[in-house]
């Protein structure tokens, strides 16, 4: 092949390629109305809807729509106009499931002479975003659940779903929602954001959990917000997480619900999950229990103490920390398993245990004295940020350190380190890197952390950053870091704080809630996912907790003051 | 009918040594890469991507083995692989484009970190399977035509 005929091939590939991409993101981006298309109104009642009308404009008034209401005492109606359309992919499943911004679009469905809609709330209700297409190896789902989008047509469209797919015309539909009611609070932004929404945030987060603690002492794990139900599932660090923040809560606010709740759940690891691990004590139930769950069960012992809940605790941490002590290799690290039939530990590390074992031994530190867990605790900060992290193009990727850095920043007025406080400054660079602003996705996501369009973004790794970022703030101001790194960092933590207060459920949107008062204050996963699991709160809350007691230049003494 | 002579049907006549090996090293190093990225990288298997890279592989390790081994038939089975890497290539690189446009077409911004990890995956198709393979037909072209009218 001649170079002149190879070059004109390439260059009609190239605009070939150039002219389809251009004629696709002009396709497929949404065709914004000048006026809406239609209005959706629905009528909700505890979740359901049970009613559901297309009008042609906003308010608009109806006989059926009133009398719908009136026969269902306390249902909303909520008018979702249809502002914007554009097509959708329907001979791919995977193509489908990727057409639609979760939380955003919606469905429109034309099959013969009849349209039927399925809006953003439905398939919210139905928890229908996130779930198309999974990535097991991943973790990870993107997309809506098709089956659940094709069943709602079929239902309102009276066709079979696979009719509906085949025949009908499927379009997406961009909606602005109007729920009936007292106008919604103005956005939360880092600017705007105050130490009271905080406090009044953190303290709804923990009546939360402990209103899912039972008489026993164990949470609701894992609730579905839009139908209250608790999910199967269970433990033992995310319940030790979750009692060490209800303690923090208990100290600072003085409720009485959120006290009594605090000491059921820490009596419940106390009672339930506290066995023997060789010459020491650790928390599990299994044969082979982790390193985990007793670092976070001694931080949640000690949190216990320190909101003056009950004083036995402190018989409870030496064993603890014994067996924590016990699991590190001599280089630092932490062997994170222990088989109690053979009665010996198991050298593995999984994720988040080691960086939760030196926070555990440097609390224990500084409340018993005990010298040894003060080496212990230094040592595997040393590790963990320096040669447990040492390889090449490790300046360029990062694991989860949140714990490893509220454990330097735990250390630095014992034992302080500056080539760990530099490890944590590098992350949280690296994390600012991954931070959404505004206008990054179509979402609200301003301080969430994440990459490309499709996942909506994760609001756990937001609450544990940002947790991490005040952590290393705190730090970083004691060792005499430069202004501008510490302006960086309160910005980041800042940006990540109003982005959690904007998305915790204080209420949430109530009508799509099968029991509102129950989940009020939650956290959700994301602002799709509302599957609430008891860490989401917990990461969200403590960051919030951190955040009040730092303390500020302007402001010496912190907003959250021992109650 | 006139035919052709001999020495173009010899790797050894139209391409040096040196360019055989240099081209047979690509050629081995384009399937490794294929192999590793499609039926090792890859978490799960899907025919429309395993079976074009399963040809791919297969046509370059052999002309990567006839290069090296001065086989009659390995000019003619390099410039096929070529073509048809250079085929399939243009088609993943158009296949990402307009995929990553049909995306910010539905989602709006794809955002930095989005619009990074898709100019990266061109970044890493275009030159196996696009530069390389288009190099490869203009060097074999040439030196099939200068075998054919004697030249050296």
């Amino acid at each position: 092949m001649s170079v002149r005929a190879l070059a004109r091939l390439l260059l009609v590939w190239v605009v070939a390629t150039a002219v389809v991409c251009a004629l696709v993101h002009r396709a497929f981006a949404l065709h914004v109305r000048d006026a809406p298309i239609g209005v959706v109104v629905s009528a909700w009642s505890a979740g359901q809807l049970v009613g559901r009308w297309v009008m042609s404009r906003e308010g608009a008034r109806d006989a059926a729509i009133d009398a719908s209401l009136a026969s269902h005492p306390g249902a909303t109606r909520v008018d979702e106009a249809v502002v914007a359309e554009g097509p959708v992919v329907s001979w791919s499943d995977t193509a489908l499931a990727l057409s639609f911004v979760p939380g955003r679009d919606g469905v429109s469905a034309t099959y013969g002479d009849r349209t039927a809609f399925v809006t953003p709330d439905e398939l919210l209700a139905r928890q229908a975003y996130d779930h198309g297409v999974s990535f097991p190896w991943l973790q990870l789902s993107v997309g809506v659940d098709v089956p659940v989008l094709l069943a709602l047509l079929s239902e309102r469209l009276g066709a079979p779903a696979r009719d509906v797919l085949e025949r009908a015309t499927l379009r997406r539909i961009r909606v602005v929602r109007t729920v009936a009611g007292p106008p919604p609070p103005p956005r939360t932004t880092a600017r705007t954001m105050t130490d009271a929404d905080l406090k009044a945030a953190a303290f709804d987060a923990a009546a939360y959990l402990a209103r899912g603690v039972d008489a026993q002492g164990r949470f609701r794990y894992l609730v579905d917000a839009p139908t209250n139900k608790t999910l199967s599932g269970y433990d033992w660090p995310r319940h030790a997480g979750a009692t060490y923040f209800l303690a923090q809560i208990a100290r600072v606010s003085g409720d009485a619900d959120v006290r009594f709740a605090t000491l059921r759940a820490a009596g419940y690891l106390r009672d339930h999950a506290m066995v023997a691990c060789g010459a020491n004590r650790c928390i599990g139930d299994a044969p082979v229990v982790d390193v985990g769950s007793t670092a976070l069960a001694v931080v949640a012992f000690i949190e216990v103490l320190g909101a003056d809940l009950d004083a036995s605790y402190a018989l409870l941490v030496p064993e603890l920390t014994a067996f924590l002590r016990s699991q590190q290799r001599p280089d630092g690290e932490f062997m994170h398993e222990y088989d109690r039939d053979a009665g010996h530990p198991i050298d593995v590390q999984l994720l988040y245990y080691s960086g939760e074992a030196a926070l555990a031994l440097s609390r224990a530190h500084a409340r018993f004295g005990d010298p040894r867990d003060l080496v212990a605790a230094s040592r595997a900060v040393a590790r963990l940020t320096g040669p447990g992290w040492a390889f090449f193009g490790s300046r360029y990727y990062w694991g989860e350190e949140h714990w490893t850095c509220q454990a330097v920043d735990d250390l630095w007025d014992r034992a302080p380190d500056r080539a760990a406080l530099d490890f944590c400054l590098g992350w949280q660079a690296f994390s600012r890197k991954l931070q959404y602003g505004p206008g990054d996705t179509a979402y609200d996501a301003d301080g969430a952390y994440g990459f490309g369009p499709i996942l909506t973004p994760r609001l756990t790794p937001a609450g544990s950053r940002t947790e991490a970022a005040i952590a290393t703030l705190r730090a970083a101001r004691r060792a005499g870091v430069g202004e501008a790194e510490l302006g960086e960092l309160e910005q980041q933590a800042r940006r990540g704080l109003a982005l959690l207060l904007r998305h915790q459920f204080r209420p949430g949107p109530t009508h799509l809630f099968d029991d509102p008062a129950a989940v009020e204050g939650a956290m959700p996963g994301s602002e799709v996912d509302w599957q609430l699991r008891i860490d989401y709160a917990q990461h969200a809350g403590c960051a919030m907790v951190r955040w009040l007691e730092l303390g500020r230049p302007d402001a010496p003494e912190p907003a959250l003051q021992a109650h | 009918m006139t035919s052709r002579p001999a020495a173009w049907y010899s790797p050894r006549a139209m391409l040096s040594r040196r360019a055989a090996w240099t081209i047979g090293a690509a050629k081995a190093v384009t399937a490794a890469l294929v192999a590793l990225g499609v039926f090792a990288g890859l978490p799960a298997r899907w025919w429309p991507v395993d079976v074009p890279a399963a040809v791919l592989v297969a046509l370059e390790a052999a002309a990567a083995f006839g290069l090296f081994s001065g086989a009659r038939w390995a000019a003619n089975a390099a410039r096929f692989g070529a073509a048809v890497a250079l085929a399939l290539g243009a088609l993943a690189v158009s296949c990402l484009a307009v995929t990553a446009t049909w995306l910010s077409g539905v989602y709006g911004a794809v955002g930095r970190g989005g619009a990074i990890v898709l100019a990266l995956v061109a970044a890493l198709v275009l030159p196996y399977l696009v530069v390389l393979p288009a190099a490869q037909l203009l060097w074999l072209g040439s030196s099939g035509r200068r075998a054919a009218s004697g030249r050296s």
